[in-house]
């Protein structure tokens, strides 16, 4: 493994390591705009130079492979003049959009020229103009006036979606980014060029002008779309709830996660969120009596459940789970359902079209928690619950989440298991057919109004922590469940999930050994997927 | 009166048919060098001092022993045709009235190099010359010279300076836009499809086979001490006999000069630029420096192509800037940011004073933004294009100025 | 040699033979798409021009994403993307041809064609153009009009030259 030093600190690096990742494992932060760790080099935005000794002249470090015993130097004088240089380069034609750009406060060129830039700029001709706000497809619009030509979005296109849409067209200060005339660009993963675009080039049509990015918030989570579990970053708006319409969650951004995402999130994961702050959210708990329903106090809403667990024999009682569901609230649930021998149980719903997926990130399981509803109990389909319904063995029904109507579950057996169960409770986070028709609806907080863990297709646990606080008098599906619990005279002896987690890890032996601290950021996989891995 | 090494064959009009070439000296330097070992033929070229003709004046033998010795898979031989650099020509002669000389040039360049594949990139606007040239290696393969061992195909480029430039060139060749490609790795390890290349300029290979038929030791004694041989100068702008003239490469500016029948227009010299458009301009009292790689080095300009341009004192040098100034900002292929963005900048500042527009900055503008960017691209496009940024406006700064208000 | 003029839009194709020529030329490259400029040389005397739909047909030649083929024809000045006139008259305005005159070369045909450089004339018979060197340099001032270099222009000349083309 070659040595080297960088800025006078020796560092030891992997054989192959550019200048740039090893400058990064020394501590050092050498500026760039083209340079992507997941992308070939390009080597074309010229601001990464370095100055090596005895090497003539700066050389860029994306393309320089670390060398044993090579001795680097990013501050020097010279190499701080060639950054102002190459910023100045960067300056001539751009656009000066910065208080109607998007990028605002997260540019590259803003950033890098505040810290290196000349100042003063002297480029008093008329800039070339090229076209502006031109979408590209549903979710990426482009200004080629603000493109500072790094290419990144184009090798996107070629060598992660394999799907070429961009292209570099004409050439000189002329050259322009854009798609093949009457083409789009709508492969599943287009918003990542986003992402990777440094500038205001290449901005989000569904963020667009909602809320300078200043005023958001971050909170590190997990994408519930499938069963990947690309990690993400929730971005909210706590501040400036005048902007976006109120909206609460801006947008959602990958987080690097080398097992599981790497750099990426697909589209579908990315804008999945609207349904946190849409208008038919359950805001409170309700009682449907007749046809109509009323808003009720959770106590009363508690009360039915547990009136229903008191009075009833165990196999009187069905509960539908969902593998949307955290760890922790289905822990919780079979803290609740367990001692009374309740098990006519289930989680899967299997969906009435299978859902797409790919060889890269997506998944045709939506659901982010399988693994863990199998592992936790809640693994059967839910049509052998349906059937016990209209068997008329059961009174008592408890759905989590699901639209029943929605799924591959017959729909004459799902009307019939609601026309003759007693009490069907919903506990979800928005409207849907089943709400409507369920006796009590107990409002759930969704994924990003409070934390827990999921676990992934290959059995990776990982933490998504809470962004913004529940809507109306939403809970926490396992703190519904200590509800019940406590009124039934026993403890979930858990007021944080962390506390529950705790609990589950000791109870599950596939869980055993990890903890929220262990799970950190990446996550961590169960014992007996991390001895299957290769 | 100088020997006529590389122009020989020009004045019979059927000079680009085999027939005519073999009834000269034939391919008998070819058959010489089939016997010689490929290091052999190397060494024969580097003891003539040999330099690259294209431009960059690169030493052609030691970038033909660059080639990996162990290298298992294929070597490609590339011919740069994409003549391009104002002011030169000589290519285009050597293509429409000797095409044989460069195919044999290549024949052997090839063993040297262990090639058993070449290409031949002519420029797209080049019909005639690409004519007359496929026509000579259909003779060659109807004749058995190629196709028993090595294998040429003759390419068309399709308008772009860039594709002059080693490894634009080998981009376009592969089908892309002739964007350079970021060194290292140099194409001698890995070119043209990822493979070992060697691309030389049309006359370098046109000097080959004289070099291995009649000796290194006498193309080196023709030149001067770091270069051997005799190179074609195409003269033009302000001369009475502009044309391709060939001279040992120790001939002065001013000899050239002579021989291209002296200043025309007013008579009196006031600029020459020495080596293509790329080069940095000379003025009229430094004409007496010898027109080789170091003797244009030596007083800070390059021989690069040897197109050599002649203005008289009726020229307008801002004028002259501008016309280069567009062409280096036309043929910017945009890779890199500081090509692309500052060519076009340049231009347009160089316009505005020639129209009577400028500001007193511009000049130490111009001036500062050529000296920040050298050095710092992809390729030499750039380089070439501050040569004549930052001597014209240097060594005639008060024409510049005189036409600035309020300079 | 005369232009072709634009193909209709729905018909599109190479015939069996000029693919059968496609494919030759892919072979003598290492990787076939080193075929990409000599074939869409092919595809401009077929069609006049390369239009959008020349691109995409000769993207699926080469199995490469149109907008790669859009960025191959946009970087090269030989390549039309819209049909030109029948001829083209393409006026070299770099040094050594400035410094005989080009500009006056120039001037001339803007008067007589009544258009500027870049532009057709209505009759679809010429497209004027300024470019860069052609490297005639010691016949400056000069044009290549269509395939060949025309030497040496004066004014006269030109007058000659376009009276000679249709």
């Amino acid at each position: 493994m070659p040595k080297l030093t960088v800025n006078g600190k020796e560092v030891e690096v992997p054989a192959g390591t550019n200048l740039i990742e090893a400058a990064r494992a020394a501590g050092v932060e050498v500026p760039h705009y083209c340079y992507h760790p997941s992308l070939s080099i390009a080597g074309q935005c010229r601001l990464c130079m370095v100055d090596i000794e005895k090497t003539p002249r700066p050389t860029i470090a994306c393309n320089t492979t670390a060398a044993d015993g090579m001795v680097v130097n990013t501050e020097t004088d010279r190499v701080r003049e060639t950054r102002k240089s190459i910023m100045e380069f960067h300056l001539i034609n751009h656009p000066l959009d910065c208080p109607v750009c998007d990028q605002a406060g997260e540019c590259w060129l803003q950033i890098y020229y505040m810290k290196h830039g000349l100042y003063d700029p002297r480029m008093k001709d008329e800039k070339v103009h090229k076209p502006k706000a031109v979408p590209l497809g549903p979710h990426v619009i482009l200004d080629a006036e603000r493109c500072i030509l790094c290419s990144r979005c184009v090798r996107f296109c070629d060598e992660i979606t394999h799907t070429g849409e961009l292209g570099i067209f004409e050439r000189g200060d002329h050259s322009e980014i854009g798609l093949f005339p009457g083409r789009e660009l709508d492969n599943k993963y287009s918003a990542n060029v986003v992402d990777i675009c440094p500038v205001g080039a290449l901005t989000d049509r569904d963020f667009r002008f909602q809320v300078r990015v200043w005023y958001l918030d971050t909170a590190k989570s997990i994408c519930p779309g499938c069963a990947r579990g690309c990690n993400i970053e929730v971005h909210v708006n706590r501040r400036r709830p005048h902007h976006a319409e109120g909206r609460r969650v801006a947008r959602l951004k990958p987080r690097f996660n080398a097992e599981v995402n790497k750099w990426w999130l697909c589209d579908a994961g990315r804008y999945g969120f609207g349904f946190a702050d849409a208008a038919d959210r359950l805001l409170a708990p309700t009682h449907k009596e007749g046809g109509s329903s009323t808003d009720v106090t959770w106590e009363q809403g508690i009360a039915a459940v547990a009136g229903a667990l008191r009075r009833l024999r165990p196999e009187q009682i069905g509960v539908i789970a969902s593998p949307k569901m955290a760890n922790e609230d289905l822990f919780a649930l079979r803290r609740l359902l367990d001692p009374r021998g309740i098990g006519q149980v289930a989680g899967q719903v299997p969906p009435r079209v299978p859902g797409d997926e790919d060889n890269f990130l997506i998944l045709a399981d939506k659901n982010p928690n399988s693994r863990g509803a199998e592992l936790l109990g809640f693994g059967a389909d839910a049509r052998t619950v349906i059937d016990a319904a209209g068997a008329r063995r059961l009174k008592f029904l408890w759905i989590f989440g699901h639209d029943l109507l929605a799924g591959a579950l017959p729909e004459r057996d799902v009307l019939e298991a609601f026309r003759v169960v007693d009490t069907v409770v919903f506990t979800g986070s928005n409207a849907n057919w089943t709400s409507a028709h369920a006796h009590w609806v107990l409002p759930a907080a969704t994924w990003v109004e409070r934390e827990g863990t999921y676990t992934n297709v290959e059995g990776r646990v990982q933490r998504f922590r809470t962004a913004i606080q529940p809507l109306g008098q939403a809970l926490a599906e396992w703190e519904i469940v200590g509800r019940v619990m406590t009124v039934l005279g026993e403890s979930l002896s858990a007021t944080r999930a962390e506390q529950l987690f705790r609990q589950l890890t000791e109870a599950v032996p596939a869980f055993a050994g990890l903890s929220y601290q262990l799970l950190g950021d990446a996550g961590q996989p169960l014992a007996g997927a991390a001895a299957a891995r290769p | 009166m100088a020997e006529i090494v590389l122009m020989r064959n020009f004045s019979n009009a059927e000079s680009h048919t085999l027939a005519a070439y073999r009834a000269g000296s034939g391919y008998a330097a070819w058959d010489k060098a089939r016997t010689m070992e490929p290091a052999a033929i190397t060494e024969e070229v580097k003891k003539a001092n040999l330099r690259g003709l294209g431009g960059a004046g690169f030493p052609t033998g030691a970038k033909w022993s660059f080639i990996p010795k162990n290298h298992t898979g294929p070597v490609y031989l590339v011919v740069n045709a994409d003549e391009g650099e104002p002011g030169t020509f000589k290519d285009r002669y050597l293509l429409e009235r000797d095409p044989h000389a460069l195919i044999e040039g290549m024949l052997i360049a090839a063993r040297a190099i262990r090639s058993a594949k070449g290409f031949v990139y002519i420029r797209g606007e080049y019909v005639q010359p690409w004519r007359r040239f496929s026509g000579a290696v259909k003779e060659a393969y109807d004749t058995g010279l190629l196709g028993q061992g090595f294998d040429v195909v003759v390419h068309r480029g399709a308008g772009a300076y860039i594709c002059g430039e080693e490894t634009g060139l080998l981009s376009s060749l592969e089908g892309k836009k002739g964007w350079p490609k970021i060194k290292p790795p140099f194409p001698a390890i890995k070119g043209a499809f990822g493979q070992p290349t060697i691309v030389n300029n049309v006359e370098t290979l046109c000097c080959v086979p004289p070099i291995v038929a009649r000796g290194a030791e006498w193309f080196a004694g023709l030149g001067t001490k770091t270069q051997g041989g005799t190179r074609m100068y195409s003269v033009s702008g302000r001369v009475k006999k502009p044309a391709v003239y060939e001279a040992p490469v120790s001939i002065t500016l001013r000899q050239l000069i002579e021989m291209a029948g002296g200043v025309s227009g007013t008579g009196r010299l006031k600029a020459v630029v020495p080596g293509g458009g790329s080069a940095a301009i000379l003025t009229a009292d430094e004409i007496d420096v010898t027109m080789d790689v170091d003797g244009l080095k030596n007083v800070g300009s390059m021989i690069g192509s040897a197109g050599v341009i002649v203005m008289d004192d009726s020229v307008s040098i801002p004028e002259a800037l501008m016309v280069l100034a567009r062409f280096y900002a036309h043929e910017s292929c945009g890779q890199c940011t500081p090509c692309r963005e500052s060519t076009g900048w340049i231009y347009k500042m160089v316009h505005r004073i020639v129209e009577g527009r400028g500001h007193k900055d511009d000049l130490d503008t111009i001036l500062d933004v050529a000296k920040r960017g050298a050095g710092t691209t992809i390729c030499a496009f750039y380089d070439g294009a501050v040569g004549p940024y930052i001597s014209y406006i240097e060594k005639f700064r008060g024409e510049f100025e005189a036409l600035i208000p309020h300079a | 040699m005369s232009r072709a003029q634009s193909a209709p839009a729905q018909t599109i194709a190479f015939s069996e033979a000029q693919v059968a020529e496609v494919r030759r030329l892919q072979s003598l490259y290492p990787d076939p798409r080193g075929a990409l400029l000599p074939v869409l040389h092919m595809a401009q005397e077929t069609f006049g021009h390369i239009s959008l739909e020349v691109e995409d047909y000769v993207a699926t030649l080469f199995e490469l994403s149109p907008a790669h083929v859009h960025e191959v024809v946009t970087f090269y000045t030989l390549y039309f993307c819209e049909q030109p006139g029948r001829h083209i008259v393409a006026v070299c305005h770099n040094l050594s041809c400035h410094l005989a005159g080009a500009p006056k070369i120039i001037a001339h045909l803007k008067q007589k064609l009544g258009i500027e450089p870049g532009e057709t004339t209505e009759d679809g018979r010429v497209t004027f153009l300024t470019v860069e060197c052609l490297c005639a340099c010691e016949a400056a001032p000069m044009a290549q009009v269509d395939d060949r270099y025309e030497l040496n222009l004066t004014p006269e000349k030109i007058d000659r030259l376009l009276g000679e083309l249709r």
